[in-house]
Order: C-alpha cells, then structure tokens, then sequence
C-alpha cells in the first residue's frame, strides 16, 4: 500500500480539468504523489556562508512550497563534508553534522505547513565547489577550464569512499529532519557527474575505466542512501541524459543511456533527465533556445528505463509537459526558473488563473547571481529573495488614498500602476501611443527569443486590470493636462529619450531611431551603422543582420552588452560574429559624411565607416515633464529608463518598489 | 571632417610597435629585478626559466577554453599550434605553423623574432631567449596535455642567434 503523506482532490479546479495529465497522481517508490508537479532543487545563497539555514531561505522555500500544490517541493542541495570541498556556493545550505538538523527541519516544516511533499537533495558540487576553500576535489586532477572554479584535485581510494558515506549520513539528517523524499544530485559538473563522465574521471581503481566503473562510486551512494531510507522514501537521481562535453571527449549519449540503466539496477525511484555541464559550449537554457527543445531526452530516457523520469529544461508552460505526460513520454513536469519568476505558478494553472502568471524570460540572471557570490534574485520577479518581507509580499494598504498619474505604459509604469491601485490608490496610466508595453513593442521584435519579453508585459495588463487602473492610451500628457488634472502624484515612467548625433550633420536624413527600425517604419540601407552598444543596439544590429544587412555596431561603452547578464552576453557575442556584425567599442561617431560616418576612438583615432542608413540606440534619461510637474507641487516619482536609461528587469523593480511606497 | 587615412594608419602602426616594443622591455627590467633578488647564488638562467614557466602555466589556463576535439586529433593539433605560433605574432613576430611528416606532429616556424633583439639591449645571452620560450611552450602544454587526457611535447629544432633565419619547433603526442 502506497505511503499517502496529503489528500488531494483536484477535480473542481479548471486546470486540472485543462492538463489532466498534470494533476494525475503518481506512485514514487513507496510515496504517492499526487500530481507531477516538482519544484527542482536551486540554489539560491538565502542561508549563512556557515551553512546553517535562515528565515529567508524558509520563507522561499515556503513560497514554493505553496506553488505546487502538493507536489514534489525539494530544497536546495547540501553540502555534506566538513572541509567544504564539496561547497559549490556561499550560501549553500551543509549537512555534514547534526547541528544542522534544526534548520534543515524548518524547511522541511514549511513545505508541510503547504501540504507538499518535502524533499531533500544532496549536492556535493565537486569540479564547481569549494567556494570558500582553495582547492577541489574530483574523481581525478584534470585542470578546470573556466578560471572562476578553483584548481582541484584527485581523491583517494579512501577519500571516495569518506564521501560515499557523507551522502549516507547527510541523508539520515534529512529523514531526521522530517523530509519525505530524497535525492542525488548528479549534473551540470557537480561531484557526481565527475565520477561518471570520461572527461573528469581518469582512475584506474575500481572508481574509473569503463561507464560501469565510473559508475560505481554512484552506485554505492544509491544503495546507501536507500538503505537508510527504507521503504516509504523514494531515492532519485539527477542525471545528465547527454553532457554536451563532446568537444573535451566526455560521455557519449549512450553511456549516459548505460548511467541511467545502471542507476535503476542500483535501485533508484525515478530519474530527472538534465543535460549540459557548465564547461558545455552549447547553449541550454538560455532564451535563444526554443520551448521544449530538450523535451525528446525524456522520451529517450523513458526508452531505457522503467522508472519515472522527470525533467524541467524550458518547460516554462503547462501544455508541453501536460501532452507529453499523457503521451507517455515525461512522468513529472520540473521547474526551477519558472517558479523563481512566479513561485505560484502551478497553482495558478490549476486555478485556471494563467493570465496572471509572470513568466521567466529565461535571461539566466538567477544563475549570473549565484556564481558572483551574490543572493539569488530574478530579473522579472522583484519579491523573489524577498519572501521574509512582508513589505513585499504583503505590501500595507496606502495611508492616504491618492489620486495617481502614471505617464507611460511600459513595463516601468504598468508594474507601478497595478501596485499602488492594488494598495488602494486611484491610478491613472496615460501613454501617447494607443496601447501598452512602451519600448517592448519595439524589443520584442529582436530575434533569439526576445518575443518572450512580451509576456512581462501580458502579466502586467491583467494585474491592472484586476486591481482597476484606468487607462487614457493615446493621450500624451502634456503642461496643460497635468494642470488641469492635478493628481496627488504623478510617475514619469516615460522611458528613455534617443539624442541626436552631436556632429554638424546630425540632422542627415539617413538617421533614424531604434524604435522606428524595429517597426519596420523606415527604410534602412544595405549598409547600417547602429550607433549604441548597450542591449537596444545589439537587438537591433541583430534584427538587421538578420535581413541580410551589413551591420557595424558603434558604442561608447567598453564592451558590447555591458548592461547584459554574463550568463547571457556570451550568446550575444557569438550571435554577433555569426551574423558578421563588426563592432567598435570605445568609440564615439564625429562626423556623419554623405558616404556614411567618421568613428573616433577613445584615444583619437579616426576612420571612415561607409553606410547608408545610422540607428539611434543610444539612449538618455528623459527630463520632460519634470519641471511643470515640479512647478505645481505635485509629488513625483521617476521610474524605468525615464530615470536611468538600463534594462526590462530595472523597469519592473522600480515600477514595483515605488508601486510599493507611494 | 576628412579622415587622412595615411595618417591614422601611421599612428595607429607606430602605437603598435611601440605597445610590443614595451611587452619586451617590462619583462627585461622585471627579469633584472628578479635576478637581483634571488641574489649571486641563482644562476640568471635559472631565473629566467622558472619565469617561463610562471609564464606557461597562466597561459595554458587561458587556452583551456579553446580546446577543442571535435575536428578529431589532427584538428586540435592545429588549433594548438596555431594558439602557440600566436604568443609570437601578439609580440611582434611572424610564425606560421604545417604539419610534420609523422601523423600528429606539427612545425611551428618563426621567421621573425623581436625576442632577441629586446634581450640584446639588455645584455642577456641569446641562448637563454630560445630556451625560455621552450620551456614556455612546455609548461603551456601541462595543463592543456591533462586536461585533454593525451601527453603532449614541443621541441626547439633550431634557434638562430639574434632573430634571423628561422626557429623551428616540433609539437607532437608521446604516447
């Protein structure tokens, strides 16, 4: 008889009437899991640099644990010994002793309280840990190729089996600690996944040799992890379905396949299906790669073995992993980013409330964070890491009730918009054009996968008009409207303004804007000069090359892109050279010619560029509006690329924080 | 605003010249600092050696990124080979690289060297010039043989004093 931790019943919600398969119940082992929803085990340095867990890493957990109503929730993984060789993170949470069974168990707790399952994963981050020491540990001394991980070194015979038994006793505190489920973390580089590649496992013990050899320090972490773990707690594993390390000769697809089979012999529960190593040169999970791209790995693993397979991998929406559930070729629809965007995610599939979803954008900031050392945040989501403030989560009713002008209807202002009216304020958004989203009109039609943009702003109109913001589009504010208005306060979230070219012959009629390129209003040359560097100017040198244009990018910046996340600039910079695109960094444009323009370096260097049309992308703060504003009393707020001109994740943070305060 | 392209080009050449010119003359002034240091019982040589081997192993770092096997051993050799003939190009040298007569074995050729010619100002025995670049090249290929999981050397051939002529070195597989 199966282990029933919480009842469910799901049949009266719209979503579970919409993706049947996904609120379908399932046995893992021993464990009835009622629906095949999984918040996957992430990192998100919440907790002490001294492993120990804090109030905000419970209070996200916690989140989460709301978000999957009644599925698997599983923390991050631990880091189990003591020597912090195997911490891949600052704020990763340990369990190489009893004193941290008491935090351990407030996670655990939380996700209760939400009537989850709880589960627990152990991490030993191997060729990526050892973040606070000087050196790793691995399966056999190969140098890293990314300078940002420390030089580590082969263990022993005994030192491998030291750790095998870590993973045992790691796993006793978190059955201590009351977790319902367990796992082992075997991908992307982390200890595991070491032992069982070619690349990273070079012994000759009984550790190394063949894909069975190299499988056997995992082997016996399984049988003594389900050992300890009885009947009633299913074991999984986290495995790579395909390295993507062919380049430096790592497992080919089929041993991966013999890793999976091997580790089902050895008595694991179910499999979650990764792929890619953080040394991979191929693109994952960014959002240059399509929706379900990966999606057929599950199906090939459920090929190959007969336990349930799990997987996450740009499954950011319910249809996919509902079809392919029902299609027999996923058992469990796993989700990291997507529940960092909007913890609540699933919940509101099951609610039938999709409409009111953030959805990630898959920028991979989350994890640009995570490697500097820094607290998890998301670019979309601005209470993410925020959860133990109330302030956030919970933002008080306004004091007074004001009447409220919010000049533009970007993401920076819809975002304030529907905050302050949902704090009880009178909100007015008013915009030139006739509808919303402001500069996202015109970036969204950037090409790999800026379309997803878009939806930043679908989830901010439905917010809006849940909580009863008017909307006046098509109306520019000007003096005289604001003086007969009057409103308490008044939010210039106008976005950015585009300066002409500061040259004799700024005026040229071969210089348009950014926005008007992006929306296909002019005519642009065969020869193009975008003049900007930061992330509009790549969009757009991008959109033109993809034409077929000959495109130079000019910016003042010293690097292309610096306004983009490193975890996202890499595939901009390669995308950049595939699409020819020649770049001057550091430049400024002095002179435009009637054969294009004059580019003058930051030491005084000067050549000609031929072109026939110039892009306008660099951009400024817009100062309009500012001194009636000032003039009537009136109080003022300015948000998004109106204040500095930065990015969509800028825009949404400021709309929400002074969404928060006014 | 004409542009004089003559001349943009000239600055811009003799800015370059003189950025490679100073590559040189830093590591000349530091090799004196450090011989002054390791006081008269370390030979000069010696100095210099254990410097190119600092030398190498940051540099073998920075290849790691690069390396590649898809293109199957031949490719990656070149690829290799290449990313060693650049060190000499990046300081103002001509190198080029072709493969060998035995499979997996690659000649680098350098057919200009302002290596020499920067030592000589500085009164330092030209032989110590081709060896350090040697064992440079050897430390590179530490990390880049143990991360690839194959056994990798290089040989000096042939150094001709004072930068003339060609120096000729052989990367190849030992095992």
């Amino acid at each position: 008889m199966a282990k029933v931790l919480f009842e469910w019943d799901y049949s009266d919600y719209p979503g579970a009437k919409k993706y049947p398969h996904l609120f379908t119940p399932i046995q893992l082992g021993n464990l009835h899991v009622p629906n095949r929803i999984k918040y996957a085990a992430t990192e998100e340095n919440l907790n002490g640099r001294d492993g120990f867990i804090t109030d905000s890493g419970v209070a996200y957990m916690r989140e989460r644990a709301k978000g999957v109503v009644g599925g698997l929730c599983f923390m991050q993984g631990v880091y189990m010994d003591e020597a912090r060789k195997g911490q891949g993170y600052v704020g990763q949470a340990a369990a190489w002793d009893d004193k941290f069974i008491p935090g351990l168990k407030r996670i655990a707790d939380a996700i209760h309280e939400q009537r989850a399952i709880a589960g627990f994963q152990l991490m030993d981050c191997g060729r990526v840990g050892a973040v606070e020491v000087e050196s790793g540990h691995g399966p056999s001394t190969v140098p890293q190729r990314l300078r940002i991980f420390k030089p580590m070194y082969e263990m022993t015979n005994a030192e491998v089996k030291e750790m095998i038994q870590q993973h045992v006793d790691a796993a006793k505190r978190g059955i201590e600690a009351g977790f319902d489920a367990m796992e082992i973390s075997g991908i992307v580089g982390y200890l595991i996944s070491n032992f069982i590649s070619s690349y990273t496992n070079r012994r000759t013990d009984e550790y190394g040799g063949d894909i069975r050899g190299r499988m056997q320090a995992v082997v016996e972490v399984i049988q003594g992890v389900k050992e300890v773990c009885g009947p009633d707690i299913p074991v999984g594993i986290r495995l790579c379905s395909e390295e993507l390390l062919d380049d430096v000769r790592g497992n080919t697809p089929e041993e991966s396949m013999q890793s999976y089979k091997i580790a089902e012999e050895a008595g694991v529960d179910y499999i979650s299906c990764t792929l890619g190593w953080q040394e991979s040169i191929y693109p994952v999970i960014s959002r240059d790669i399509p929706m379900g791209n990966w999606v057929h790995l599950a199906k090939r693993a459920k090929e190959h073995v007969n336990v349930p397979i799990q997987m996450a991998y740009r499954l950011f929406k319910p249809d996919l992993p509902n079809e392919k559930i029902g299609a027999g070729e996923l058992d469990f629809w796993e989700m990291c980013r997507p529940m960092i965007a909007d913890p609540l995610m699933p919940k509101k599939v099951l609610e039938g409330k999709e409409d009111e979803i953030r959805h990630c954008v898959a920028c991979n900031l989350c994890l640009a964070r995570l490697f500097r050392d820094a607290p998890m945040t998301c670019y979309i989501n601005p209470i993410c890491a925020h959860e133990a403030n109330s302030e956030f989560t919970d933002p008080p009713p306004a004091e007074e009730e004001k009447e409220i002008m919010i000049v533009g209807a970007g993401p920076a202002g819809l975002e304030c918009a529907y905050m302050a009216a949902q704090r009880g304020h009178e909100v007015h958004v008013y915009d030139k054009r006739d509808g919303i989203g402001g500069t996202l009109n015109e970036a969204k039609n950037a090409p790999y996968g800026d379309d997803e943009l878009w939806t930043c702003v679908e989830y901010q109109k439905v917010m809006c008009e849940k909580a009863g913001v008017e909307f006046h589009l098509g109306t520019e504010v000007t003096d005289e409207l604001i003086e007969e208005e009057l409103p308490d306060s008044i939010v210039l979230a106008t976005g950015p303004v585009y300066p002409k070219l500061d040259v004799s012959s700024g005026d040229s009629d071969k210089i348009v804007t950014l926005l008007d390129v992006m929306n296909g209003n002019v005519d642009v040359g065969e020869n193009v000069v975008v003049w900007g560097n930061r992330k509009p100017g790549i969009g757009c040198a991008l959109h033109l090359a993809k034409q077929g244009k000959k495109v130079t990018l000019v910016g003042k910046d010293k690097t292309a892109g610096f306004d983009v996340n490193p975890s996202f600039k890499w595939r901009y910079m390669i995308y950049m050279r595939q699409n020819g695109i020649v770049v001057y960094n550091d430049c400024d444009i002095v002179d435009v010619t009637d054969d294009g323009i004059v580019v003058k370096t930051y030491d005084g260097y000067q050549w000609p560029i031929q072109c026939d049309t110039i892009v306008l992308s660099q951009r400024e703060p817009n100062e309009s509006l500012k001194k009636v504003v000032q003039s009537e009393g009136i109080e003022l707020f300015v948000i998004g690329d109106a204040l500095i001109p930065r990015n969509l994740s800028s825009a949404v943070h400021d709309g929400y924080r002074i969404g928060m305060r006014i | 605003m004409p542009v004089d392209a003559e001349k943009e080009i000239t600055k811009l050449w003799k800015a370059m010249h003189n950025a490679q010119a100073e590559i040189g003359k830093t590591y000349y002034r530091w090799r004196q600092v450090a011989i002054e240091f390791a006081g008269d019982d370390v030979k000069p040589l010696d100095v210099a050696l254990r410097a190119a081997e600092v030398f190498g192993k940051d540099i073998g770092k920075s290849f790691l990124p690069r390396m590649n096997w898809l293109k199957g051993e031949e490719g990656f050799m070149l690829i290799l080979a290449k990313a060693l003939a650049g060190l000499w190009l990046n300081d103002g040298g001509l190198a080029t690289v072709e493969k060998g007569e035995n499979p997996g074995e690659i000649i680098i050729k350098c057919t200009r060297d302002p290596w020499p010619t920067w030592a000589k100002e500085f009164g330092v025995p030209m032989e110590e010039v081709a060896l350090c670049r040697e064992r440079m090249y050897q430390s590179i290929l530490e990390d880049v043989s143990a991360f690839m999981n194959i056994s990798l050397a290089i040989e000096l051939q042939k150094a001709i004093p004072r930068g003339q002529g060609e120096t000729i070195m052989r990367l190849y597989r030992t095992e």
